[in-house]
């Protein structure tokens, strides 16, 4: 009785066994771990908007850091020239920064492939441009400075990094939630056959185009969510937030992971972010060991870390999954 | 027949064979659990003496072992201002044998990868991860920026910035914590407008740029130091950061001859030595006299690429390698002995930096674990003329030192290229001549690329408008500035 109980449960309890792990890491872990941890999760959901375009449409976004810095710069515009209250800067960070995905969603939806990564390249690097020479408005390369996290329900953000950490595990959660939601949906089924077969779908009557660019707005959304956090954690803003260096780091951290999953994309961001801080601290050639780390992952787990887990160890981990109703995917 | 097996059920308030539970008495299985739970508490209170003891011991011993951190770009485009920093740092510790008073010295060393957000995760990390006294870096100058900015948010951390030179890191955003044995951008090169109006005699000057904020730095102390001693104009040619083909450049200033004096190369690292061949490719160097240089251009890796080219050349800052001074003489053999080359600025100032935190550590006795001592003794330190290859400095309140700036000229010597002072300006503090007036200084606007105007009229009404018609009076008594 129990045990069935506990069976049609079981995702549930997953569920709660994930959330428990999360919320018990200020507890249970050091200061250098939450500020780590909140590294990942801001720059995990930059990696899973390329992963959600990856993995959902077939095309590979050079431009989501856009959408993550265009956030971020209004945050801190709003923040430290206009002092806005807290809720409206956020707000219209993300809001701005979905219309300007509205508009350039509508040219690039129209490429696919290679001419997609060349478009979003090229757009990416136009906002990097605008970063750095519009000093008027951005401050050049010095950038934005002086943004502080809020104040919320009397507890500062800005003091207290583990206020902070929770505070941003909502949103994270939220945007993970939102984006797994959206593949379950019929929306995320449509759009999965559209990546198999676009002139299938064309010819059975989807929008095809709208779906594509319904998707490519959502993804600019989690995106931009992740802005939001990386400024306020951050306190400063500048062009290197935009730039190619901060695209490229996403698509490598989303390859490490996976490139086709939502997990894949936070395991690879955290496992990157690590590295980056313990290789250093032992050897200053750490970028060579990272470049043969990649190189290991490319020639031997082109899917992944999590791809090549699903691959190799379905034979061991598949009842567990399955029990968890994890199995298929 | 069925025999129903009644199950085992014990009487509550009994042991097994039926005796009430009056009196406590010892099980096997109790014993058994009783040796386990000793043996459980043994260990557990083994962990405690140990840690009891490594904590008792560490604080005893709060500084048995001195901790720094060296934080700058080691890789990417910017890795000569990380490393000779690092060098520079590494050279000071081994002439004390990496040690204080018999207290072991442990340097840290982080690369930011010439971007900010690494940077703030490294930085975490040596306060968090390797929990060091002080921090000596970066060297860029919007990882200064950055660094300022966490500086104030972790305001327990000393932090000596390393070449970074923008003014707001000790101006408008200066915080305690944060001290620089370094430079401003304009400081140097204040004098060095005064030194073309006045001693070289050019009234039109064209300076020749890379478009980002160190060199708008650059342009902006030239300006005000060349407009307020009688030059006239000041036009500014931006190009992009990383542009190696000037022909379109060279050509403008071939045709800009009729109006203009003189050239400066605002640029840094590959376009200067772009710049230089062009100009003689172009055959410039037969219509301008020589070309001037920002502070950085003939610093002393360049003077080996440049040979020849770089002769003549002026330009300024607070260290020159040609002074004869012993600690410079000392300090450039000791490097080349080291590292296989001669030391640039870079590496004096990491050099400083360490001095002035042994210097603070001899006033505080070593104890750098309390941030605030330390903090205050690094602020009055002072370095005499002997202390540093740069000459005598100490810092102004704002944590910024005031200095000697050399006008440098590059002369062969002994078959080697070498810069050697034509001129010193004594104690030039980061507000140059507007040293009394810091506040006025700071009311303006951050320079940009246009800013302040290089027009003469457009460039007084600024004037008047921020220091007052008695700024002005001054300046036209003087005809300039005083000394």
């Amino acid at each position: 009785m129990i045990k069935e109980r506990f069976f049609l449960y079981r995702k549930t309890f997953l569920a709660l066994i994930v959330a428990g792990i999360f919320i018990s890491i200020p507890w249970v872990t050091s200061d250098f771990f939450v500020l780590m941890a909140i590294r990942v999760m801001y720059f995990g959901m930059l990696t899973m908007s390329l992963t959600f375009l990856a993995g959902e449409l077939g095309v590979v976004s050079l431009m989501q850091a856009s959408f993550f810095g265009i956030a971020g710069y209004f945050v801190a515009i709003l923040q430290t020239r206009y002092g806005l209250p807290f809720p409206f800067p956020p707000l219209v960070g993300i809001a701005v920064s979905l219309i300007i995905a509205g508009l350039l969603g509508m040219l690039v939806i129209r490429v696919r492939g290679i001419y997609f990564l060349m478009l979003t390249l090229v757009l990416g690097q136009l906002v990097w441009a605008l970063a750095s020479q519009w000093s008027s408005v951005t401050e050049g390369d010095t950038g934005i400075m002086n943004v502080y996290a809020p104040v919320l329900f009397g507890i500062s953000m800005e003091k207290s990094k583990t206020a902070f950490y929770y505070f941003q595990l909502f949103f994270f959660a939220g945007a993970t939630w939102f984006l797994i939601a959206l593949r379950r949906s019929p929306f995320g089924l449509m759009l999965r056959g559209i990546r198999e077969s676009e002139s299938r779908m064309r010819m059975l009557g989807y929008p095809v185009s709208l779906l594509r660019y319904a998707a490519f707005v959502f993804a600019a959304l989690v995106a931009a969510l992740g802005g939001v956090f990386f400024v306020y954690f951050m306190g400063l803003i500048n062009p290197s937030s935009v730039s190619l260096a901060t695209n490229v780091e996403a698509l490598l951290a989303a390859i490490l992971g996976g490139i086709n999953t939502l997990a894949g994309a936070v395991l690879g961001t955290g496992i990157l972010k690590t590295l980056d801080v313990v290789l250093s601290g032992i050897t200053k050639r750490y970028l060579l060991f990272m470049g043969i780390m990649f190189l290991f992952v490319i020639l031997f787990a082109p899917k992944g870390i999590i791809g090549t887990v699903r691959n190799y160890g379905r034979s061991f981990l598949s009842p567990l999954m399955r029990w968890f109703g994890l199995g298929e995917d | 027949m069925i025999i129903h097996h009644k199950p085992f059920r014990p009487v509550e308030g009994c042991w097994d064979d039926g005796v009430p539970k009056k009196e406590f008495r010892l099980t096997i299985k109790d014993e058994q659990r009783r040796k386990k739970m000793v043996g459980k508490k043994m260990i557990w209170l083994g962990v405690a003496i140990l840690f009891s003891t490594l904590w008792v011991w560490g604080t005893a011993h709060a500084v048995s072992e001195i901790r720094i951190g060296q934080i700058g770009p080691t890789t990417g485009w910017a890795t000569m201002f990380g490393t000779e920093g690092l060098n520079g740092v590494k050279l000071a510790l081994a002439e004390r044998d990496y040690k204080f008073k018999g207290i072991p010295i442990k340097l840290f060393t982080e690369d930011t990868k010439a971007d900010v957000e690494v940077m703030r995760t490294k930085l975490d990390s040596f306060k968090n991860r390797d929990k060091v006294h002080f921090i000596i870096g970066p060297s860029l100058g919007h990882e200064g920026m950055a660094a300022v900015d966490w500086g104030a948010r972790n305001p327990d951390m000393p932090i000596l910035i390393g070449y970074s030179a923008p003014e707001d890191i000790t101006m408008r955003k200066a915080t305690p914590s944060v001290i620089r044995p370094g430079w401003t951008g304009p400081q140097v090169i204040f004098h060095f407008g005064k030194f073309c109006a006045k001693d070289l005699g050019y009234k039109k000057v064209i300076i020749v740029g890379q478009d980002y904020s160190y060199p708008w730095d650059q342009a902006a102390g030239f300006t005000r130091g060349f407009l307020e001693n009688g030059g006239e104009k000041v036009e500014r040619i931006w190009h992009p950061v990383d542009a190696v083909d000037f022909s379109s450049i060279m050509a403008k200033l071939t045709g800009m001859k009729k109006e203009y004096d003189a050239v400066l190369c605002n640029s840094g690292g590959a376009q200067v030595v772009a710049f230089f061949k062009q100009w003689y490719q172009f055959g410039l160097d037969k219509i301008y006299p020589q070309i001037l240089g920002q502070a950085n251009v003939p610093i002393v890796p360049m003077l080996t690429e440049l040979a020849d080219m770089a002769l003549n050349v002026y330009s300024s800052l607070h260290y020159y390698d040609g002074n004869p001074s012993e600690a410079n003489m000392k300090f450039r053999e000791s490097y080349l002995k080291a590292y296989g080359i001669y030391p640039s600025v870079i590496a004096v100032q990491g050099y400083d930096a360490m001095r002035v935190a042994f210097k603070a550590m001899e006033a505080i006795g070593g104890k750098v674990d309390d941030p605030k001592a330390f903090i205050t003794a690094v602020r009055q330190a002072k370095m005499g003329e002997n202390e540093s290859p740069r000459g005598p400095f100490y810092f102004d309140k704002f944590g910024n030192p005031v200095q000697n700036i050399y006008i440098k000229k590059v002369v062969k010597k002994d078959a080697k290229l070498m810069n050697i002072a034509v001129k010193t300006y004594k104690n030039v503090s980061q507000f140059g001549p507007y040293a009394a007036m810091p506040e006025k200084y700071m009311a303006q606007p951050a320079t940009s690329r246009e800013y302040p105007p290089g027009n003469k009229d457009d460039y007084f009404r600024e004037i008047e408008k921020y220091f007052g018609k008695d700024y002005m009076a001054e300046l036209k008594k003087n005809n300039g500035w005083k000394e």
